[in-house]
């Protein structure tokens, strides 16, 4: 529906996400480096997962329980994307501590720690986002609108372009939640990262009944705010106790 | 919460960090670049019709019955033949580029340097302005056009040419212009001879640069031995942090017999050039000068590539003993450019000349060739005319490419091609994402099923 509609869905898919960048990535180089190469980790795992699936496409649209046997092959192929991106992190962080000692600088603090996850959770966030929604949003510029037969009340570019904000709040916060997690070797951070991801997937498959995406679309929004929130609590445990130790010493 | 919020900004105790200035000159690479390719991808999907329809149109398009225009009369061995074609010219005018080189005809090569650039701007530079006009609709009489089109090409070829006496700013979109250009017209080629043209030049930028006979070698020893600037048409980031005070950097000596730079120290000296070298630098300062080359341009396109040739010059030892008692070290890495020419095809009637290749200039900032801005902005642009997920799969590909010639650039110090990564990896993504990942993607996304 004209570039006005197209672009509105484009903003409200990635809006946030860009006014992340453009507020606290863009400040500092090395954020935007994390961010692309955090996308472009995110890009070779759906590659991958497509690559595996491929034979099996397309799927018959009786068959509910081979979507979700899809989507838990998928969000165990990027949780473990997330730890090897871990790994990689805690190499870069040595590499880097290592760099500022060298030339005396002060080494990276837990501000910058979190900024960098941040970073890479962002990049998450707009991988999916862009490949789920915005690479399929071009129609939407043109004259005419579309809706997919199981969610007749909803177009299918707002649908889509809401459900990519929601998974955009949950990857981006929750890879602040899970390198805090591995950092601090908290068993119970490291087990809701996965969890949270899984069902809010899972929760997509309601949008698999007629009607359902009205009720899918709310629901992951809601689970989003919860990440939001949990990830707002433990950032702020975190700071005060460092802030604390700081003090003390 | 409030302490937490209070603490959060900065965190004063430490001051600025290693992480506030780090990886800057790659970051002012990779925007260029994807300026670049963005301008492209507009131009493309404003004007040119599209190769075949991706799935997710043609399910939505399918009552209307429209779409499946074909890629009419291009098939693979036509496109091979161009492509070698190509090459072959493309070594011929880099051999001529050494010959003029090293018979010093400057003037002559500064003068076509000129010709080619405003060619470029007025001959392409006005078609795509036509072509937009009518696409637009918007209202221009040909009067006012004929005034302004000569005026902005003019303008735009100065700007391009002089970088010391127009704003930097203007110089660096005058190249971007140049590169959008000349990539758009590339676009217009049929497919496959694209994709056959953007492999042949990167197995050939591998040759030239790599193999002991190659012609881009040899102009990279002249230039070595010569120690000229050559008048070309490069990108050169901005230079960096003039708070600093300057731009130069430092490279460990490159004739230290046995000295192995350590990971981090290769890569710290990549992404953290722009420190402030006075703040500390412990370990005593090896100055390195790197030879400034430069490679005149000729008849056609000059392509330089990546290259951080290394070498010692007299004043540089004669600065290695200044160093520690001058305030501010001077470190003149030169950067290496050696352009390789290439001939347009014959029915094409245009010349032009631009540079390829990442080097490092004098004033310390990264430099890269305008050829390398054209063949990025090729391959996207004929992503593009796919489909947007093929856009975005390759330009991931690309600048993950740039990145990785960054750091085998800081590994092995010595003369490597700008193209060959990022190609191979953008033509893989854009095989991949079009086989693998549309179908799957469009699968899940019809259903309303994400993760």
């Amino acid at each position: 529906m004209t570039v006005a509609a197209g672009l509105g869905y484009a903003l409200i898919a990635l809006g946030p996400a860009f006014s992340l960048f453009a507020g606290v990535v863009a400040r500092k180089p090395f954020l935007v480096l994390t961010l692309l190469s955090s996308t472009l980790f995110w890009l070779m795992s759906l590659i991958v997962l497509s690559g595996i699936w491929r034979g099996f496409l397309p799927i018959k649209s009786g068959t509910w329980w081979a979507y979700a046997i899809l989507i838990i092959t998928s969000v165990a192929l990027q949780e473990g994307t997330r730890l090897v991106f871990w790994r990689l992190y805690k190499k870069m962080e040595e590499m880097l501590d290592a760099f500022a000692d060298r030339i005396s600088k002060p080494r990276l603090s837990l501000t910058d720690k979190m900024l960098i996850s941040f970073a890479g959770g962002l990049g998450h966030g707009v991988a999916h986002a862009v490949f789920f929604c915005l690479s399929l949003l071009t129609p939407a510029f043109g004259r005419a609108t579309f809706y997919v037969e199981r969610c007749s009340k909803m177009p299918f570019f707002l649908a889509s372009a809401l459900i990519a904000l929601g998974f955009l709040v949950i990857h981006t916060f929750s890879m602040i939640i899970a390198f805090n997690a591995y950092d601090e070797k908290k068993k119970c951070d490291q087990i809701v990262v996965p969890v949270v991801h899984l069902a809010a997937a899972v929760m997509m498959l309601v949008n698999l009944a007629p009607g359902g995406c009205l009720i899918g679309t709310p629901l992951l929004l809601v689970m989003a705010v919860l990440t939001l929130q949990y990830c707002w609590r433990v950032a702020c445990r975190r700071l005060t106790e460092h802030q604390h130790r700081q003090l003390n010493n | 919460m409030a302490d937490a919020a209070a603490a959060v900004p900065g965190d004063p105790r430490d001051g600025p960090t290693v992480l506030d200035s780090l990886g800057e000159d790659i970051t002012r690479i990779v925007y260029p670049v994807t300026t670049c390719m963005l301008l492209v991808v507009l131009l493309v999907s404003l004007l040119s019709s599209p190769s075949a329809p991706s799935p997710l149109a043609a399910s939505i398009a399918a009552t209307t019955g429209g779409g499946g225009v074909s890629g009419g009369g291009d098939d693979i061995p036509t496109a091979l033949v161009t492509a070698l074609t190509f090459v072959v010219a493309v070594t011929a005018a880099t051999f001529l580029l050494a010959l003029l080189f090293y018979l010093r005809c400057t003037p002559c090569l500064r003068a076509y340097l000129g010709f080619s650039a405003l060619s470029v701007l007025l001959v392409l530079g006005g078609q795509v302005a036509l072509l937009l006009l009518s696409r637009l609709r918007l209202p221009l009489d040909a009067v006012s056009f004929a005034l302004l089109l000569p005026n902005a090409a003019g303008a735009l070829a100065l700007a391009a040419l002089a970088p010391a006496s127009v704003p930097i700013a203007l110089h660096q979109a005058a190249l971007v212009a140049i590169a959008v250009l000349t990539a758009f017209w590339f676009t217009l080629l049929p497919e496959w001879t694209t994709w056959a043209l953007l492999v042949a030049m990167a197995i050939y930028d591998l040759a030239a640069v790599l193999l002991p006979g190659g012609p881009l070698r040899v102009l990279l020893r002249l230039a070595i031995e010569r120690n000229e600037e050559i008048p070309a048409l490069v990108y050169e980031a901005r230079p960096v942090d003039p708070r600093h005070g300057r731009n130069w950097r430092l490279w460990r000596e490159g004739g230290q017999p046995g000295a192995s730079s350590t990971t981090v120290e290769v890569i710290g000296e990549v992404l953290g050039r722009n420190l402030d070298c006075n703040s500390g630098y412990s370990s005593s300062p090896q100055v390195h000068e790197v030879a400034t080359s430069a490679g005149d341009a000729n008849n056609s396109r000059p392509r330089a590539t990546l290259a951080a040739a290394l070498s010692s010059a007299d004043s540089s030892i004669a600065q290695a003993e200044e160093v520690p008692v001058l305030q501010e070290h001077r470190v003149a890495v030169a950067e290496m450019r050696v352009p390789l020419i290439q001939p347009h095809p014959e029915r094409y009637g245009e010349e032009e000349e631009d540079e390829d290749g990442i080097g490092l200039s004098s004033s310390g900032a990264i430099k890269l060739g305008l050829g390398d801005f054209i063949f990025y902005s090729v391959l996207v642009g004929r992503a593009a005319m796919y489909d947007y997920m093929t856009v975005y799969a390759c330009y991931l590909a690309i600048i993950a490419g740039l990145g990785i010639t960054l750091l085998l650039l800081a590994f092995f110090r010595k003369a490597l091609p700008a193209l060959p990564v990022s190609i191979t990896l953008g033509v893989v993504f854009y095989v991949l994402t079009r086989t693998l990942l549309e179908e799957f993607v469009v699968q899940c996304s019809t259903n309303l099923l994400m993760f």
